[in-house]
């Protein structure tokens, strides 16, 4: 037992703090340039490539080329007495054959300018398009959706989802964890304020581990499988398109893959937890403060097995992976119940859901870890330092007590 | 500089899905995929329509702005081009299609749908132009040749325009100053003008 006269301090935990302190730094600079990417405006698409004739010098001699010849071609279009087809026709330059082709290449610079030209139109062009609407009729192709003309709610939807989603999701997910590591940094751990007794208390049973894991390796591998199909573009394509393509693949088929074990483990969480963690007369209390968090006397608000934080985590792993499946089955079976359009907010949804659970379940690992000293123990071998038992969950050990479970020596 | 575009004037097309089967077979497009399909508004209606569609090749594409893995690309010409070899069948694209262009062997999820197939304006894909590997994945390359896509050359009644964007709008106004009527330049202002008032 550590001397009561010096009781631990999470100040005292310095490695910790100073890892807390540069993941910080960094995190400051990742949220910084996510947030500066919802604001700057440059969301558009560009062209990438660009079309030349072959063996024709770089440059606009050769774009000049293409543009000629596909507006001859064009000309073709026109009323046939105008455009042929006649015998007599002149023939066309590049028709068919051998000869000179028109070829791609990257498209180095420039590709903003010509996209944000192709936005401007002339009167002319301007009177006769048709306003925007969505338009559905029949189709005698037996394909889904074939019925569909034009939807311009498609535009809304890419708006959402790469300009607006990715990056607050981004946000959310660098500011809670910027949070955290600023938390590390200045407070430390939550200490065991008497230190270790280097007695036990057992916590939780194999059953609630092995399924805790087991939920838990699901979630983290589904979470890093939809890091790299919502941030692969960020993240790996700097590596190399095709790294990204090959890594998207693995990750489509991971995120199949880990869903049962995850609806499994959510499952039975749901089945073993559910009773103890009913809202309580004592978690007003706790929260109102804060579980004592940013004290070191060891003097907690009182909790039983599981105070409101535990009780928080575990409702949002309950709510928050239902409604997660709920999200992926329905996109998993595409129109069983949903239509194209419910699909694309089912889509939105999930995408949201997930990086606010990430973000939650970002602090969860921080406090089972690094955040509070003997906290990993609960999930790893299942006992807990009777001290710390007593520090965090005061009624739990007194039932303990009371039920003659607790035996002396642990 | 030329930006292609499709129009369909829905004056003169006759739903008789030949530009539909044409491309099947230029491209030997899958069983269970259509590059274009024709559409019938109001079908049987006094003011029915119908309308070839297919991949549009927007501007400020929306399918090349949330494809996870980069697989959609745009050219200079305006044309949206897509990599099979990237492309993990999540299908983003669709969601964010106006014109529900993009097409998957299967409708099931995303892993599991196979790679992602649509119109290409016949200019084929990232391969080396003409090649073989270009042909068994995206069909002809008639750009390259500087032909145009196939669905419009052989519409019979040229309802269905395509190339550079100013001359058939040109041909189309013509048209309708000619006959006197004409319902407009459908999907136009999706596609091509998503910030412009009308």
């Amino acid at each position: 037992m550590t001397d009561q006269a010096h009781p631990n301090r999470g100040r005292d935990f310095t490695g910790y703090r100073i890892g807390g302190g540069v993941a910080a730094l960094l995190l400051v600079i990742a949220l910084g340039w996510q947030i500066f990417e919802i604001i700057d405006g440059d969301a558009m698409t560009v062209p990438e490539t660009q079309w030349q004739v072959s063996d024709a010098p770089e440059g606009d001699a050769g774009q000049m080329s293409a543009t000629e010849v596909l507006i001859a071609r064009t000309q073709l279009m026109d009323e046939r007495f105008q455009a042929g087809p006649s015998p007599e026709a002149e023939a066309l330059k590049f028709a068919i054959g051998p000869g000179p082709h028109l070829d791609e290449r990257p498209l180095e610079d420039g590709g903003r300018n010509i996209a944000e030209d192709w936005l401007l139109a002339d009167a002319e062009t301007l009177e006769m398009v048709r306003p925007s609407e969505r338009v559905v009729g029949t189709s005698s192709l037996p394909y889904p959706n074939a019925e569909i003309f034009e939807r311009p709610g498609g535009r809304d939807w890419r708006l959402g989802m790469a300009d607006t989603v990715t990056h607050l999701g981004a946000v959310i997910i660098l500011g809670f964890s910027l949070l955290l590591a600023m938390m590390l940094a200045l407070r430390g751990r939550v200490p065991i304020a008497k230190g270790r007794s280097g007695r036990t208390v057992k916590r939780f049973g194999f059953l609630e581990r092995a399924n805790h894991w087991m939920t838990a390796t699901s979630f983290i591998v589904l979470g890093l499988t939809g890091i790299v199909i919502a941030y692969g573009d960020t993240l790996i394509r700097p590596f190399g398109a095709d790294l990204l393509g090959a890594l998207g693949n693995v990750a489509t088929w991971g995120h199949a893959l880990f869903f049962p074990p995850f609806a499994l483990g959510v499952l039975i969480m749901i089945l073993l937890w559910t009773w103890r963690n009913l809202p309580a007369k004592e978690d007003a209390r706790w929260l109102a403060k804060a579980g004592g968090f940013f004290s070191d006397d060891g003097n907690n608000p009182p909790a039983k097995k599981f105070n409101a934080g535990q009780k928080l985590v575990f409702w949002s792993a309950a709510l928050g992976g239902i409604a997660m499946i709920l999200t992926g089955v329905t996109l998993m079976f595409p129109y069983f119940w949903a239509d194209l359009e419910v699909m694309t907010w089912v889509m939105l949804v999930h995408a949201v859901l997930a990086t606010v659970l990430i973000g939650i379940f970002i602090g969860h690992i921080y406090i089972g870890t690094v955040g509070m000293q003997g906290a990993i123990w609960a999930m790893w071998n299942g006992k807990v330092d009777r001290n710390w038992a007593e520090e965090h969950h005061e009624f739990w050990v007194k039932e303990l007590h009371e039920r003659g479970e607790l035996k002396q020596g642990g | 500089m030329t930006r292609l575009k499709f129009l369909c004037d829905a004056e003169r097309c006759i739903e008789c899905n030949a530009c539909a089967t044409a491309c099947k077979n230029e491209h030997e497009v899958p069983w269970g995929m259509v590059r274009r399909r024709v559409v019938t508004i109001n079908d049987g209606g006094p003011d029915e329509k119908s309308i070839a569609v297919s991949c549009m090749h927007c501007t400020d594409a929306p399918c090349v702005a949330v494809c996870p893995t980069s697989t959609l690309y745009q050219t200079d010409l305006g044309v949206v081009l897509h990599d099979k070899d990237t492309c993990i069948g999540c299908g983003y694209c669709f969601y964010a299609c106006p014109f529900g262009a993009p097409q998957f062997p299967e409708e099931t999820l995303f892993g599991s749908r196979g790679k992602m197939d649509k119109c290409t304006y016949c200019a084929g894909g990232p391969e080396e132009n003409g090649s073989e590997e270009e042909y068994s994945k995206y069909g002809r390359n008639r750009i390259a040749e500087g032909k145009l896509p196939i669905c419009a050359e052989m519409c019979s009644t040229r309802a269905l325009l395509a190339g550079d964007g100013e001359a058939i709008g040109e041909i189309f106004r013509e048209r309708v100053i000619h006959r006197g009527y004409g319902s407009g330049a459908w999907g136009w202002k999706t596609a091509y003008y998503p910030e412009q008032e009308t």
